[in-house]
């Protein structure tokens, strides 16, 4: 219960920042600038559409994870806020869990008020047949945007919003590079192969929440890949969160 | 109530945890009881290990108001944040209630006020006591409810809907109060809970903390205010360089302390004075001030025979402040010299 109440304050939190405001803003002019372009792209607009749109979703939620989430936790211990909430009957990894259910509903308010945009200007354009991949690729980001929101999570529990928001920055990049970093590990010396893997293999296979290009064709993914990222995103972010809460748990709040 | 109230860090005594008695348990008549009560600090860097509150022994009984006393840094928001669990002890323990304090579930009977509270601005103040009542085990409904009646309680009905970046400080520490109390709890731990407030405002807070003695809620609170502390407590534990330091009724420690006398007489006598007898010149009269009130016949006598036209003997207690200052300095100088000694 007390969880539910910490998500619910911080989807109250994070949903009255203007910075979301300014953020759904800059989703909606992204597209009508894709409309701009698309004269310009060949008769290629529809991908451009398509690509630019469900891009600009995944950025636009990274960028709003790395402003709110990385200083989601790190405020309230720097503003001593935490203080009112721990001193009360509320454990330390249900206040996590909630920050992280919080913020993840806001991210998917984003999405979700996104991607019914993007489907709205598809079926103005005469592209409704594109609407059922661009749905798949819309959930995918959101599921993209929980794992990215735990990481940030830990990562604002235990650091500085600074450092929290490059840790965060870092562990996207590496996310985003995994299957490349992978494929360089074949090739490489023993104990460089080694660290590769093990860096491969802890980040998050960010790849796994994309299938734009297929969505961009007009083609489905399958219900077994949106189950399975669907199952990463929990066991992921279930791991992140626990990590996070043991690190939590004996730390003096000054 | 125990038979004697003092004790001295080091040396168990009534007021202070037994150390036999078995530490956990709930006991009909102790609502907080710390024993070994230890937190140490280490810098990760260099490290170098800080003393916050060392072997705390201390038992505070239902229904009692303790006042919690000691210089900046002496270990009494260290107590405070391990009694709500902020902080995690080194080693030692407390309980509330019977629960340790390492149980979220010892915190559901804790009204916490900490020093210099700070809140969401992005709340009203009225959703910030409702989520505070919600997070402390209330219904939504009932927790509405209280929350508007606390609102007005602590005079911010008028500004029940504005948010909390327009609140000043002498309101948000009456909103961090109110929502200390919403839930009606058992026990109210307050740091600080006058700081920032005007005199009203203060009076305001101390009636309130005697509505909640007199319903038999139990109070630690730290303050520097000492008359709010000696018109508050029963009685006042008094930490140095985080230890404890003494523990004692209100009462007990007044009449503990040097019974002084002040004599005044007309004029400005020209006499010479005993070494024992301080001289304070006023307008219209001469005071007299006698350190030790058992040798005021003698002095009488001696100012009578020099021609001195005695108006007015007023004895004179000390006050909490002058104790305070005396534990203080002993307190101070004590490890100083036990370090010189070393």
């Amino acid at each position: 219960m007390t969880t539910w109440l910490i998500a619910h304050n911080t989807f109250r939190e994070t949903t009255r920042d203007r910075l979301l405001a300014g953020a759904i803003a800059a989703g909606v002019a992204l597209l009508a600038v894709t409309q701009l372009l698309s004269p310009l792209a060949m008769g290629e607009g529809r991908r451009l559409t398509i690509d630019l749109g469900l891009s600009g979703i995944s950025w636009l939620g990274l960028l709003v994870v790395l402003l709110v989430g990385t200083s989601l936790v790190a405020k309230e211990l720097e503003r001593r806020t935490i203080f009112n909430l721990l001193s009360r009957p509320i454990s330390r990894p249900g206040y996590l869990v909630g920050k992280w259910a919080g913020l993840s509903a806001t991210l998917w308010l984003v999405v979700l008020s996104m991607g019914l945009a993007l489907c709205v200007l598809l079926a103005l354009r005469g592209d409704g047949a594109f609407v059922p991949g661009v749905i798949q690729n819309v959930l995918l980001a959101g599921l993209e945007l929980m794992v990215m929101t735990s990481i940030a999570v830990m990562c604002s529990a235990l650091s500085t919003p600074v450092l929290s928001a490059l840790y965060t920055l870092g562990f996207f990049i590496v996310g985003q590079w995994s299957y490349d970093l992978r494929g360089f590990a074949e090739g490489a010396p023993a104990l460089l192969r080694g660290l590769l893997e093990v860096t491969a293999d802890l980040a998050p296979n960010l790849p796994l929440f994309n299938a734009r290009t297929l969505a961009a064709g007009g083609h489905l993914t399958t219900l077994a890949h949106l189950g399975l990222a669907t199952a990463y995103a929990a066991v992921y972010s279930g791991c992140v969160l626990g990590l996070a809460a043991a690190a939590f748990e004996s730390r003096d709040f000054k | 109530m125990h038979g004697s109230e003092e004790g001295v860090a080091g040396r168990p005594a009534a007021g202070h945890a037994p150390a036999d008695r078995p530490a956990g348990g709930e006991t009909p008549d102790v609502a907080v009881r710390c024993t070994g009560l230890t937190k140490l600090y280490r810098d990760p860097w260099t490290l170098k290990v800080t003393r916050g509150l060392e072997d705390l022994d201390l038992e505070v009984r239902r229904g009692e108001v303790m006042g919690y006393l000691g210089p900046n840094g002496a270990g009494k928001t260290t107590t405070l944040k391990l009694l709500t669990g902020l902080h995690k002890p080194t080693r030692g323990g407390a309980w509330i209630f019977g629960e340790s304090i390492e149980t979220t579930s010892s915190r559901r009977r804790i009204g916490f006020l900490p020093e210099q509270p700070y809140f969401y601005d992005y709340l009203t103040g009225m959703e910030y006591l409702e989520l505070a009542g919600r997070l402390s085990g209330l219904q939504g409904r009932e927790s509405r409810d209280r929350a508007r009646a606390w609102m007005g309680r602590v005079g911010l009905g008028a500004a029940e809907s504005r948010g909390l970046r327009k609140y000043s400080k002498g309101m948000l520490q009456r909103l961090g109060l109110a929502a200390a109390l919403i839930h009606g709890p058992d026990l109210l731990l307050l740091d600080e809970p006058m700081s920032g407030l005007d005199p009203l405002g203060r009076r305001d807070v101390r009636d309130l903390l005697l509505e909640q003695r007199e319903r038999g809620v139990t109070v630690l609170f730290s303050s520097h205010i000492l008359p709010d502390v000696e018109m508050l407590c029963d009685r006042v534990a008094i930490v140095l360089q985080g230890r404890l330091s003494r523990v004692a009724r209100v009462g007990e420690l007044v009449e503990d302390g040097p019974q002084r006398v002040e004599i005044r007489c007309e004029g400005q006598p020209v006499v010479a004075l005993p070494v024992t007898l301080s001289r304070i010149e006023r307008p219209a009269e001469t005071a007299f001030v006698l350190e030790q009130g058992e040798r005021l016949d003698e002095v009488l006598r001696w100012l009578i025979e020099a021609g001195v036209r005695v108006r007015a003997v007023t004895p004179q207690r000390s006050s909490l402040e002058d104790l305070y200052v005396q534990a203080a300095q002993s307190g101070i100088e004590r490890p100083l010299r036990e370090g010189r000694q070393a």
